[in-house]
């Protein structure tokens, strides 16, 4: 495009979009920011564009988000990393916005420019931002700065990093709950930077005010940060400091806190070592796995196998699957399906003996479960007992949960266990599956629900690649191929599709030869539904094809779909003539 | 005042007949036998809570105390301590045969104590106070069971849902009753009591206001109200956190059951400032009341809240124009149900605006009204012309028609070429007749302006595209500072990467 007419004021350009009152068009400028400023050169965005923006930020929230997400990536036109300083004031403004989006945004860019700054940098203005907003007389500033910490410390010299553990010391002790929530659910990243010595100290003795703070919502969010903590702790200070907390957490009367302290157990045992895990840690989890509230177990019972992985088997065995076992006849179907999702995955920690002993009795009774989630989670991990004691022992009941969950009434039930076929198809074999479960996979193809016979296509063409073309010919194609003369039109619609599916799969040759003359068969059909949707499934084909073919069989049947009455039929009747000829024009 | 405060407001909690109306100000009605529910709902209906609110400590068999007839004046208040701690048993109530016989020993102790309070004339002892504030917390401060309802996704609309009830509402309900009347006794010493009923006790006490069971939150409410009304130290303090639940809701949670209970409270509280109004007092206005507007369950409390607005208003009617630009930073995009809300809210604080406020508001007022009239939906486009059946509203608007009329017109235009609904047809047809009414030049000339903006539309359409591909353009000629790519995260136009290429 020339450049002719009237000159060019790009800062003009944007004030007059940010004026206009179609908020779309406000949020269109700023989302090309960029363009702006680089039309203006980095010296004068430094220098015009973003003192406009530091004062330009009375608009809406959705254009002040917007803003805050641009300016996180502005470094490069600005002028690079050396000048990246310019884009704190407008960023810092943004922090004390009311709405929560828009400042959690800002303090992510900010993070995002401040951990490219240089330390001198940091020094010089990205401390003195946190400074300002933790000192902030609204607590939207108190908030956002202490997302900022993690970001300054590292960078700062002795006398500020002591100043700067100072106030964070004085957030988590704001007068609102809110600043303080803020401060303890960041605890964990700022401790990430902060020198061992002063983390048993100063961390420690912040984190302690926290967990007794009387607002539950200020103690949830310390126990959250628990498990980060005490990673950072050498193992003798979290025993010391971290454990009696936690394990006093455990029994806490709100539920929410239990909920924490169950989530997120398993990651503290790593942090004390084997003896403490044994003696402290263990008798608190089987507490948790049977905690009066379903919503604790939940939590408890999600976790069991990543629990048992860091015991020993014994320890596993001897106090952890008790309580799987009154689990798995649990009164909540929730707790249930939790245990059923994860329980698999204890069969190799356990070993053989153990699993075949203990856990297998379970596994056939969550299989029996009257809550169908639960019997789905079973089969969803089947293979992680395979590996172990193999399929043999559970086959049996398998079948029938399998053949349940078939027929189920909940359409999401049925398509659950159809995406978990191939799966079962590859570790039950073949045999098994063509005993028992072939005809299964056909009749899901005339289901009541679009969905289902959707996913059924789909499942014979995965397993097509898992057992191969040749078995596919014996099994699958003759079976389909029969339900094309189905009377209803979606049924036979079905069919159209699964052939497209199955074609790459099955190689040329046996397209050619099965296949395709069921597709020119059906453009003969009265729907004309069924007429355009062969007109697609030949263009789908027509790469797989021999050109000979494509010349002699596909374009004189698309030739006459595209003389169709039907206007949809015409449509994608030409649409496939067009991909013939470009075929015929690459070749 | 308080009376007079609730009978101005329509109850939304009374579905629950049984204590749904505490406005005769002497408490909670309490139902009459233990384990009853509320009539309006089958008893199948009610949600058992899980058991897990109560400590499991087994229950040691509790022993009837004798009655406070039985006794001299003079040991009435050891009694009165003693039956507190008997009722500082908490009872399994998820078991309903479990230890009956204590449950109702329980039962007549509290309804001894209250009727002890009631007549009592005699100033409590400091060592009763204590008692009785340890019981009540014993008793009430729990928490509660999740909310299975909402689920993982947490959907904000589960309003329709049954609300879940604690299984021990009928002990709850007669502690609730006795704190109520203990606090409003005239024998409790403010003096000692506010250091019993201390900051901590307030903290919990409106941590229970998120309870499901609107019997309890209605209970809270009017002991909310007393104690704010009996410990004056405690006032600010009470502000305070009630604040910060509302900070919690608006900015972090976006759910809390209690919201309207916490502002009827407020909406009396408010009523009785002092003028002029302390600057503590309007930052809660603006920073508390009016984001208030923004959760999705506005419509839960809208009303309440809009009654607060109002008090403000009717104290210092300085603050209307800078409460409607609250409201309309507020405005919501897409949910019409609380557009139409909005509107309603609107023109009740217009009711009561002086000319010189509306004048200050005006322009971004009458803007968002003509969207609103343009809207698709026609309930929004209704509620938007319904503004000029007001006669208060129409004066300010012929006021000050030279700047309305230019706004409103265009949006009464496009309706008429096309808008689908035939009864925002007739209103908008007839708004259009008041208007030419009104001044018959001005909207003549509105109109001719109006057609002349509509054909300048589309070349100034162009023009922006045009600006902006130039603005692409020379972009694109300008460099960069080398190290760093420069299209992070942005999709580079066409017209762009033509010009590099």
């Amino acid at each position: 495009m020339a450049m002719i007419d009237e000159p060019l004021y790009p800062i003009a350009v944007l004030i007059d979009e940010l004026k206009n009152e179609d908020i779309q068009l406000r949020l269109n400028s700023i989302r090309r920011l960029s363009t702006i400023a680089r039309a203006l050169g980095e010296e004068r965005t430094r220098k015009e564009l973003i003192p406009f923006l530091s004062e330009n930020n009375d608009d809406e929230d959705e254009v002040l988000l917007a803003m805050a997400e641009e300016l996180g990536v502005f470094i490069p036109y600005v002028g690079g990393v050396e000048h990246a300083h310019v884009l704190l004031p407008p960023l810092e403004t943004l922090c004390t916005v009311e709405e929560t989006c828009v400042r959690d945004k800002a303090v992510e860019s900010l993070c995002r420019i401040g951990a490219q700054m240089k330390e001198i940098d940091i020094v010089d203005w990205f401390i003195p931002v946190v400074k300002r907003l933790a000192a902030g007389e609204w607590f939207t500033a108190r908030v956002s700065s202490c997302g900022l910490f993690h970001i300054a410390y590292p960078s700062a010299p002795d006398q500020l990093k002591t100043e700067l553990r100072t106030i964070y010391g004085q957030l988590c002790q704001d007068d609102m709950p809110m600043v303080r929530r803020a401060a303890a659910s960041n605890l964990g990243k700022f401790a990430a930077t902060v020198e061992q010595s002063y983390l048993k100290t100063e961390i420690m003795s912040i984190f302690d005010d926290l967990t007794q703070d009387d607002q539950d919502s200020v103690r949830l969010l310390a126990v959250e940060g628990c498990a980060a903590l005490g990673k950072l702790l050498e193992p003798q200070d979290c025993v010391a400091h971290i454990l009696p907390v936690i394990v006093n957490f455990s029994q806490d009367k709100s539920w929410r806190v239990r909920y924490m302290v169950a989530n997120q157990l398993y990651e503290l045992c790593e942090a004390v070592g084997p003896e403490p895990t044994r003696a402290d840690l263990v008798p608190a989890y089987v507490r948790l796995l049977r905690d009066n509230e379903a919503e604790v177990r939940i939590a408890a019972a999600g976790k069991v196998t990543k629990f048992c992985r860091i015991l020993s088997p014994q320890l596993a065995i001897q106090h952890i699957l008790p309580c799987v076992k009154e689990l798995s006849s649990d009164s909540s179907q929730h707790v249930r399906s939790a245990l059923a999702s994860v329980i698999m995955g204890m069969a190799p920690v356990l070993g053989k003996d153990a699993t075949i002993e203990q856990l297998l009795p379970i596994f056939l009774s969550l299989l029996k479960d009257e809550f169908p989630d639960v019997r789905l989670n079973i089969i969803s991990k089947l293979d992680q007992v395979n590996q172990v004691i193999g399929i043999d022992l559970l086959s049996q009941s398998l079948l029938p949960a399998i053949v349940e969950l078939a027929e189920d009434r909940h359409w999401r039930v049925r398509l659950a266990i159809i995406e978990y076929i191939p799966l079962l198809a590859s570790q039950l074999g073949v045999g098994f599956f063509d005993d028992k479960l072939g005809a299964l996979c056909m009749q899901w193809l005339e289901d009541k629900v679009y969905s289902i016979r959707d996913a059924a296509a789909n499942n014979l063409k995965r397993l097509a690649e898992e057992f191969g073309p040749e078995w596919a010919m014996q099994h699958i194609i003759p079976q389909v191929l029969e339900k094309i003369n189905n009377p209803h039109y979606l049924y036979r619609m079905t069919i159209l599709q699964a052939i497209s599916l199955l074609a790459p799969v099955m190689g040329a040759e046996i397209t050619c030869q099965k296949l395709l003359p069921v597709v020119i068969n059906s453009s003969k059909d009265r729907v004309p539904n069924i007429k355009f949707n062969v007109a697609k499934v030949l263009q789908s084909l027509i790469p797989i094809l021999d050109q000979s073919v494509v010349e002699k069989t596909v374009k004189p049947c698309l030739v006459e779909l595209s003389e169709d009455p039907d206007v949809d039929v015409r449509y994608y009747a030409n649409q496939a003539l067009q991909v013939c000829d470009q075929m015929m024009v690459s070749s | 005042m308080w009376k007079q405060f609730l009978s101005k407001l329509p109850r939304k909690s009374s579905a629950s007949g049984d204590s749904g109306q505490c406005s005769n100000g002497t408490g909670i009605q309490r139902t009459s036998s233990c384990g009853s529910v509320p009539s309006a709902r089958p008893a199948s209906a009610i949600r058992r809570m899980s058991s897990a609110v109560f400590p499991s400590s087994v229950v040691a068999g509790i022993e009837p105390l004798v009655s406070f007839k039985d006794v001299p004046n003079s040991e009435k208040q050891t009694l009165f301590v003693s039956k507190l701690s008997l009722c500082c048993v908490v009872f399994d109530f998820s078991d309903p045969n479990k230890s009956s016989v204590e449950k109702d020993i329980k039962r007549q102790a509290l309804l001894d104590l209250i009727e002890f309070v009631e007549s009592s004339s005699a100033r409590f002892s400091e060592a009763a106070i204590a008692a009785c504030a340890k019981m009540c917390a014993i008793n009430l401060f729990r928490a509660f069971p999740p909310n299975y309802r909402s689920g993982s996704s947490g959907g904000g609309e589960g309003d329709e849902d049954e609300p879940m009830f604690d299984p021990a509402w009928c002990h709850l309900q007669l502690v609730y009753e006795l704190l109520l009347k203990f606090i409003g006794s005239s024998s409790l010493d403010a003096k000692i009591g506010k250091k019993h009923f201390d900051h901590s006790f307030i903290v919990k006490l409106l941590n229970l206001l998120d309870s499901e069971d609107p019997r309890e939150r209605d209970c809270l409410k009017t002991i909310l109200h007393r104690i704010y009304g009996k410990f004056m130290v405690h006032r600010p303090f009470i502000r305070k956190a009630v604040s910060n639940i509302f900070y919690q809701f608006v900015f972090e949670t976006d759910r809390h059951n209690g919201i309207a209970e916490l502002l009827e409270v407020f909406g009396s509280v408010i009523s009785g400032f002092a003028l002029p109004l302390k600057e503590e007092h309007k930052i809660f206005l603006w920073r508390v009341l009016i984001p208030l507007h923004k959760p999705k369950s506005v419509g839960l409390y809208l009303q309440q809240l809009t009654y607060c607005v109002t008090q403000f208003l009717e104290k210092d009617p300085k603050l209307a124009s800078s409460v409607i630009i609250g409201l309309l930073r507020y405005w919501p995009i897409i949910n019409c149900q609380k557009e139409v809300m909005f509107l309603s809210a609107i023109e009740e604080i217009l009711e009561s605006t002086s000319q010189a406020e509306f004048q200050k508001c005006m322009v971004p007022l009458f803007r968002r009204i003509a969207h609103c009239i343009t809207s698709s939906h026609f309930q929004v486009a209704e509620r938007a012309l319904f503004v000029w059946n007001n006669d208060h509203i129409i004066s300010l608007i012929a006021q000050n028609r030279q700047v309305i009329m230019p706004l409103v017109v265009p949006a009464l235009e496009q309706n008429i070429q096309n808008h689908w609904n035939q009864a925002v047809l007739n209103l908008t047809m007839n708004v259009k007749k008041m208007f030419s009414e009104m001044d018959e030049d001005l909207f003549s000339s509105c109109l001719a302006k109006h057609k002349e903006d509509e054909e300048k539309r589309v070349s100034l359409e162009v023009k922006r595209k045009l600006t902006w591909e130039k603005l692409e353009s020379a972009a694109a000629f300008q460099p960069v500072t080398g190290h760093t790519a420069v299209l992070v995260g942005h999709q580079p136009s066409a017209n762009m990467i033509a010009t590099l290429i």
